[in-house]
């Protein structure tokens, strides 16, 4: 078979009809919306702060944003959650619309990691959202209810280091690992990726929460070890359920939605 | 000539992360109106080749596509799946893919829904429907009560109550009994005769299609390699040999005779062409002093015991009625029966998979009901109908090596039974490969790998041909009969009868749940009546020679074509 050469002229080839939405064909994102609800009933940990536990779905939230882009990414997440929420109180939190919003914003960052130039500057708006929203949160903790700056800067550290690895190439550098052929490179990929991904919706989720609750100075340092620890578990979930997606995906060769980077 | 619906223009398709082509400079016309037959050894394209009509290759799959094809005029990639399916309807191998309702009506009226067609033509379309395929007054029928073939007849439902001008079938008979196979073979022909729906049909049931299609494509390596009239493909032996085809009976019988220097005009394609031949074969009378061969009867102690075994679901469903038969070390059991016999529920009570709901299995005397299903696994080999069910590993390697390790053998030992098991089925080339982006046959031979690695006494090939083309089937089989040399015992379960003359000593006829025939094989595929109460179709060769005994009745009861020609050469 291989030998022989086409003779007719090569097309282009695109999912085409109303069944995708930003080039992700709608099973993938009703499968992995799937996927997030399934995993919204296992509880990763206990936050002290808010009183209540998050799923697992968090870890893949990563996942859904490479694989079928910004928008699809998002939506399927947004769905996933939402259904998530109802389904599995446990793990909704005391706020579910911020689980919802948190969920959507973390695929959608993670869906702006992208090789090509397309898009190549939509990551800065998730990026500058994520930057604001942390101002917010480290100035209302120092200058309005006097936290102490070592607390502030040490919880805060799944943040700032996700928005420096955000804003600098290592945003690229990631995206280029999960689509390494190299199976080394794809866990370090899904597992720094989700790492920054969720640290992006972390800063800005927190400051929301930080703005309603005010919580004193014992309960940041006493999640000082602890949020670095359940952003580790994430990127953990990340990595083994990632790796197994993206090794059926690529091995069972279907459709790529335009804008996965896997 | 009527004129073309479909055109296939130079196509080629490569899928992704595949470096082959799976079609290569395809040109090909069908006409309004026709039934198209589609024939080809497993991995030539068939698949491919139909996904190819309504644009799912390669909208779904994407990779490289080269050259167009259109239907009733549209570019299927310049059109989406939704508007394709308006004029394409697709059938595939195993209807429970297709079927997604809760109800036979349901499951009709989903496409049509989806399309936004008026409540009225809906209700006015399941019925037309309904009726073309004989399901009417099934209508509030849970699809899951129906039979194979019955299920498979609803998938054709759903796909006409579109309307289509074009209805493609991929393998739609392969894991049906015979009489299934007929009845969709007959369901599309009155589709194309009555309603004139063009029809695309892959298929190994070269019997039927001979009988069925108008023309016939053989496609090898992803190339049209011939394509005529039945009589025209069926009749070019040499041609089916080349492609790993199985020819229908009735035409390698006349054109071995033909070989044979015995004057034939022409070698029929049908049985009844077959038939008017017969009369002058019988003048030649060359195999007066013919002796039959009988297998040794195995009268050894029994391996395997059944007796009174009654079984019944959860459900009610009574599967098995007061089964007794035993089997003996070292034999080769073929047990066929119409789809829902009870014949798989039967081995799985082997496995304690299932328990007795009365009655006894025994193995070597003990009761299965009391051994522990993985002590069994050790000793009794299981290769499930659906390979998929059984595959769960990344890599074929892991696959075979899954038990092995498991079973905490040296990783030396694992490697080299693997090896040694990949090589026995053909799968040198693909340790490293995912199960599952390989072709259905050759999934199922990673399962028989996976068993022969374990190298128990028994082993049970559930229908272990289903899916696989004549060469794949024969492969399987020769492993089977190796395996049975070696002192293994065999159980065989399979609708393929013509494949077993050469491999199985004994036949367990069963139907509705009780054996309806224990006997030699010759005896069994002789009793066609026995065989047709549960609608099992005893090979064409069988066929003729009960012709031959109407012509002369001291013809001897023959079971394949090489004993046929061998009777008169």
């Amino acid at each position: 078979m291989a030998e022989k050469i086409p003779v007719g002229e090569e097309r282009k080839v695109e999912f085409l009809g109303g069944a995708a939405i930003d080039g992700a064909p709608i099973t993938y994102i009703i499968v992995l919306a799937a996927v997030v609800v399934a995993l919204s009933f296992f509880p990763m940990s206990v936050i002290l702060a808010i009183g209540g536990s998050f799923p697992m779905s968090q870890g893949i939230l990563g996942l859904v944003g490479w694989v079928l882009g910004p928008i699809a990414g998002a939506v399927s997440s947004g769905i996933g959650a939402t259904i998530g929420v109802f389904l599995a109180p446990h793990t909704a939190g005391p706020i579910p619309l911020l689980r919802i919003w948190g969920s959507l914003v973390t695929s959608f960052a993670a869906g702006t990691m992208v090789l090509g130039q397309k898009r190549r500057s939509w990551w800065f708006w998730a990026w500058l959202y994520a930057l604001l929203s942390f101002l917010y949160l480290v100035g209302r903790a120092l200058f309005i209810n006097g936290v102490g700056l070592w607390p502030v800067f040490a919880n805060t550290f799944i943040d700032w280091s996700a928005l420096i690895l955000f804003a600098l190439p290592t945003r690229t550098l990631f995206a280029k690992w999960i689509n390494s052929k190299q199976w080394g490179l794809v866990i370090a990929g899904l597992g720094l990726g989700t790492w920054m991904a969720y640290g992006i919706t972390h800063a800005s989720i927190t400051a929301i929460m930080y703005h309603m609750f005010n919580w004193p100075e014992e309960v940041w340092i006493t999640l000082i070890p602890l949020i670095p620890f359940e952003n580790l578990m994430r990127a953990l979930v990340g990595i083994v359920i990632g790796g197994g997606v993206i090794a059926g995906l690529r091995a069972l060769g279907l459709v790529k939605p335009e804008h996965a980077i896997y | 000539m009527p004129d073309p619906i479909t055109v296939f223009k130079d196509v080629s398709y490569q899928y992704p992360q595949s470096s082959d082509f799976a079609l290569i400079n395809v040109n090909l016309e069908v006409y309004e109106g026709e039934f198209l037959g589609l024939i080809g050894p497993t991995g030539a394209g068939k698949t491919t080749f139909c996904l190819a009509f309504n644009g799912i290759v390669p909208q779904f799959y994407g990779g490289r596509f080269f050259g167009s094809v259109t239907v009733a005029g549209l570019d299927t990639l310049d059109h989406p799946i939704s508007e394709m399916a308006r004029y394409v309807g697709m059938v595939f191998e195993d209807p429970e893919t297709q079927l997604i309702a809760t109800s036979v009506e349901n499951e009709v009226a989903f496409a049509l829904e989806n399309l936004k067609i008026h409540r009225e033509e809906i209700i006015e379309r399941v019925s037309y429907a309904l009726s073309a395929v004989r399901l009417a007054g099934y209508e509030k029928k849970h699809p899951h009560e129906l039979s194979g073939g019955e299920k498979q007849r609803l998938a054709i439902a759903a796909a006409i109550a579109v309307k289509p001008s074009l209805l493609i079938f991929d393998e739609p008979t392969s894991q049906l009994d015979p009489a299934g196979a007929e009845e969709v073979f007959a369901t599309a022909k009155a589709l194309n005769r009555e309603s004139g729906i063009t029809i695309v049909m892959a298929s190994h049931s070269a019997e039927e299609m001979a009988t069925f299609a108008d023309r016939v494509v053989v496609l090898s390596q992803g190339e049209v390699t011939a394509l005529g009239t039945p009589e025209e493909i069926y009749s070019d032996i040499e041609l089916l040999e080349q492609n790993s085809l199985r020819p229908p009976q009735v035409a390698s019988t006349f054109y071995t005779l033909g070989k044979k220097e015995i004057a034939i005009p022409k070698v029929p394609v049908q049985m009844q062409d077959a038939i008017p031949l017969l009369v002058d074969l019988n003048q030649i009378r060359s195999g007066d002093d013919y002796a039959i061969e009988t297998p040794p009867e195995n009268k050894g102690k029994p391996l395997l015991s059944v007796k009174d075994l009654t079984h019944v679901y959860p459900d009610g469903t009574k599967a098995l009625h007061e089964i007794s038969l035993d089997i003996a070390k070292g034999e080769y059991v073929l047990i066929a029966g119409q789809n829902g016999a009870g014949k798989t529920t039967l081995v799985k009570h082997f496995l304690n998979l299932l328990q007795p709901t009365q009655g006894s299995v025994k193995l070597d005397g003990n009761n299965t009901k009391e051994m522990a299903v993985s002590e069994l696994a050790h000793r009794i080999g299981y290769v499930a109908q659906n390979p998929d069910h059984q595959i769960f590993n990344a890599t074929v390697g892991d696959e075979i090596r899954f038990a092995l390790n498991n079973l905490g053998f040296d990783p030396e030992e694992a490697e080299s039974r693997a090896m040694e098991s990949l090589e026995a089925m053909g799968l040198g080339g693909v340790q490293d490969v995912h199960p599952l982006t390989l072709p259905k046959g050759d999934r199922a031979r990673v399962v028989i790998s996976a068993i022969l690695v374990m190298k128990p006494d028994i082993i049970i090939f559930d229908e272990p041909t289903t899916g696989q083309d004549y060469l794949g089937a024969k492969q399987i089989l020769e492993i089977s009969r190796d395996l049975h040399q070696q002192g293994k015992t065999i159980i065989v379960i399979t609708h393929h009868l013509y494949l077993m003359p050469d491999y199985a000593d004994r036949v367990i006829v069963m139907g509705k749940g009780s054996i309806l025939l224990d006997e030699d094989i010759r005896t069994a595929f002789h009793a066609t009546d026995t065989l047709a109460r549960t609608y099992l179709l005893a090979p064409q060769a069988v066929l003729l020679s009960q012709e031959l005994q109407k012509i002369n009745n001291e013809f001897p009861p023959l079971l394949t074509p090489e004993e046929i020609v061998d009777y008169f050469s």
